[in-house]
């Protein structure tokens, strides 16, 4: 760090000449009082006044000024104090060496403060530096504390979240078991509070994985898995909705073999959310395509539909929470955090969700997990 | 017909409601217990057909709970989760557990998880006479072995054999990838090395099931392993 000391720099020009002044007055005054007592006073002894004044100044006002009374005091001692009076000539060659210790002594001792002076103005400055770093500190730390109480607010918040998703799922298996019972005698109205039933626990499990992604608590094991595995899966888990849909799969074929290293229920569940967004947002009579490739490094999932796609301005707002395309009934279905959840999930085991817009009209998303190269006949 | 008893342990009044209701009737006997010591005693006294397991006991954790039991006791043990938790899943079927089952769950789906275990828990073990599978165009024959498929043989590798009798062997059941790995290749080198077990799957499913990524046979439980449907 560099101090620059400023007030050494406008001390001058902050306060003018005055002091300046008052120095050569008092050095005028001295020289008069001396006057009066000449002949009791020798060389040193006026010498000895002399120096006080110069030093005094130089203390006070710098070197500029040690310098300037050195200047008249050595001039004034000659003149006044040196025989023979009125001159500048020096009758004795002893008063030359009075004269120029005096002079040396006064110019060192100008120096000399000048440079005390200036370690002084550091240290003020360091001092003040010191301080202000000291107040900064303590404003952060101030600060620090507040983020920790937020972070805490926070904890507790996904906490208490965490507690009520655990305990809404008793009471949701009761309505749900006493409604499948009504429905098995036939009531419609109890298979829809079944249904309800259903939707409300899976908004439960949408806000609880909100909770652990924000919260960094999320649980996620990216081990080494297999492409059509996670579709046979994902293909099984949307099976009650595709009824009459058809869903077509495309897997890569050939070498390298489709291993990801990827967490399988939680892309598992990424993957299943695409699917039903394709086949809520596409018409029934319209295939929706299920793919897996190895893309470089990476094993490149992607969902395509033949629904209305998404406009443009409005790519990336689809990852939003609560996000509803423009124009659709509030009531179709999901939470609004599937997407966002979905990107969150992928995200969290260093991969990637995307959207583009699919040439022909509908929608491509495409999930992206690290891929691994498998010796197979290893493993034999 | 001999009356099966069901035990439920579960300390939520609502639950034990629902099971009783769901499973009770003239050929079915519910008993109850509301902590896990008392489940632990009650099973050793009565010696039920089949226990229904709450993970979520105030006293003992479920997975004691059914560790304890299966030390002495082979009964069907299907445990109840409010969590979508696979580690805890996996870390249950590990410690003897044969099913479980997610909160909230449909009593369709608890009788037909309990009439599933029952039955696997009243066939003989695996011998010569139901060695014999047929599946779809697939008729696998574990004791020669071999397997046809639309009535031509097809090969399978040794270790491709290992691991279909292993998942046949516990037909029903779901099989964590650590206990099949462990069966198949020893319990040597797990880790990595499971992307064996997911590559061996996908060519196992690709020579025995019709659409290998409509699987019939061998089902995916995610995160937890695999189960043979037979």
């Amino acid at each position: 760090m560099v101090i620059i000391p400023l007030s050494a720099v406008t001390r001058a020009g902050n306060r003018g000449r005055w002091p300046w002044i008052v120095w050569l007055g008092v050095l005028a005054i001295v020289t008069v009082g001396m006057l009066l007592v000449r002949n009791r006073l020798n060389e040193a002894q006026v010498a000895l006044v002399y120096l006080l004044v110069v030093q005094g100044g130089s203390a006070r006002e710098g070197r500029g000024l040690g310098f300037l009374l050195a200047g008249v005091a050595f001039i004034s001692f000659d003149w006044f104090f040196l025989p023979p009076y009125g001159t500048l000539a020096v009758a004795k060659s002893v008063d030359w060496a009075v004269l120029g210790a005096f002079l040396l002594t006064s110019v060192v001792a100008a120096q000399l403060f000048e440079r005390a002076r200036a370690e002084a103005d550091i240290a003020r400055q360091r001092s003040a530096e010191l301080e202000r770093l000291s107040i900064e500190r303590e404003q952060l730390g101030a600060r620090a504390e507040h983020a920790d109480a937020l972070r805490e607010a926070s904890r507790l918040k996904d906490a208490v979240i965490a507690s009520v998703s655990h305990d809404l799922r008793t009471p949701l298996t009761t309505i749900k078991a006493l409604a499948a019972d009504l429905a098995s005698g036939g009531d419609e109205r109890a298979m829809i509070i079944e249904e309800e039933a259903d939707r409300l626990n899976s908004l439960v499990a949408d806000l609880l994985d909100i909770s652990r992604l924000n919260s960094g608590t999320a649980s996620l094991n990216p081990e080494p898995n297999e492409a059509e595995d996670l579709i046979g899966a994902a293909l099984q888990r949307v099976a009650g909705t595709t009824v009459g849909r058809e869903i077509r799969v495309a897997i890569e074929e050939g070498d390298p073999l489709l291993i990801g290293r990827f967490d399988f229920p939680q892309t598992l569940r990424a993957l299943v959310n695409l699917l039903e967004n394709a086949l809520k947002y596409s018409p029934p009579s319209e295939p929706v395509d299920l793919g897996v490739r190895r893309d470089g490094e990476w094993l490149a999932f992607s969902v395509s539909d033949r629904g209305q796609g998404v406009p443009a301005a409005e790519g990336e707002r689809i990852f939003e929470p609560f996000y509803r395309k423009p124009g659709l009934p509030p009531d179709v279905g999901g939470s609004g955090l599937g997407l966002l959840i979905a990107r969150a999930l992928v995200e969290a085991q260093a991969g990637s969700l995307v959207y583009e817009a699919r040439v022909g009209g509908g929608s491509i998303f495409t999930l992206r997990v690290p891929a691994i190269d498998v010796d197979v006949l290893a493993g034999q | 017909m001999a009356v099966t008893t069901v035990l439920v342990i579960d300390d939520e009044p609502q639950i034990r409601r629902v099971v009783r209701n769901a499973l009770g009737d003239e050929k079915t006997r519910v008993i109850e217990a509301v902590s896990g010591a008392e489940g632990i005693d009650m099973a050793a006294a009565e010696r039920p057909d089949l226990i229904i397991l709450d993970l979520g006991l105030a006293d003992i954790p479920g997975v004691d709970v059914c560790r304890e039991i299966r030390k002495w006791y082979d009964v069907p043990i299907i445990v109840l989760s409010a969590r979508h938790a696979d580690a805890e899943k996996v870390e249950l079927l590990d410690a003897g557990a044969d099913d479980y089952i997610t909160k909230p769950f449909s009593t369709s789906e608890l009788r037909a998880r309990v009439r599933a275990q029952l039955r696997r828990a009243r066939t003989t073990p695996l011998g010569p006479a139901n060695s014999l599978i047929e599946a779809g165009a697939v008729t696998i024959d574990l004791a020669k072995p071999s397997l046809l498929r639309d009535g031509n043989v097809v090969h399978l590798t040794r270790i491709e054999w290992d691991l279909l009798r292993t998942l046949v062997k516990h037909a029903g059941r779901t099989m964590t990838h650590r206990q099949i790995f462990d069966a198949v290749w020893g319990s040597s080198s797990y880790g990595d090395a499971q992307q064996y077990l997911r590559v061996h799957i996908r060519s196992l499913r690709r020579k025995i099931e019709a659409d290998p990524v409509r699987p019939r046979l061998i089902i995916t439980e995610p995160g937890v392993g695999y189960r043979f449907e037979p």
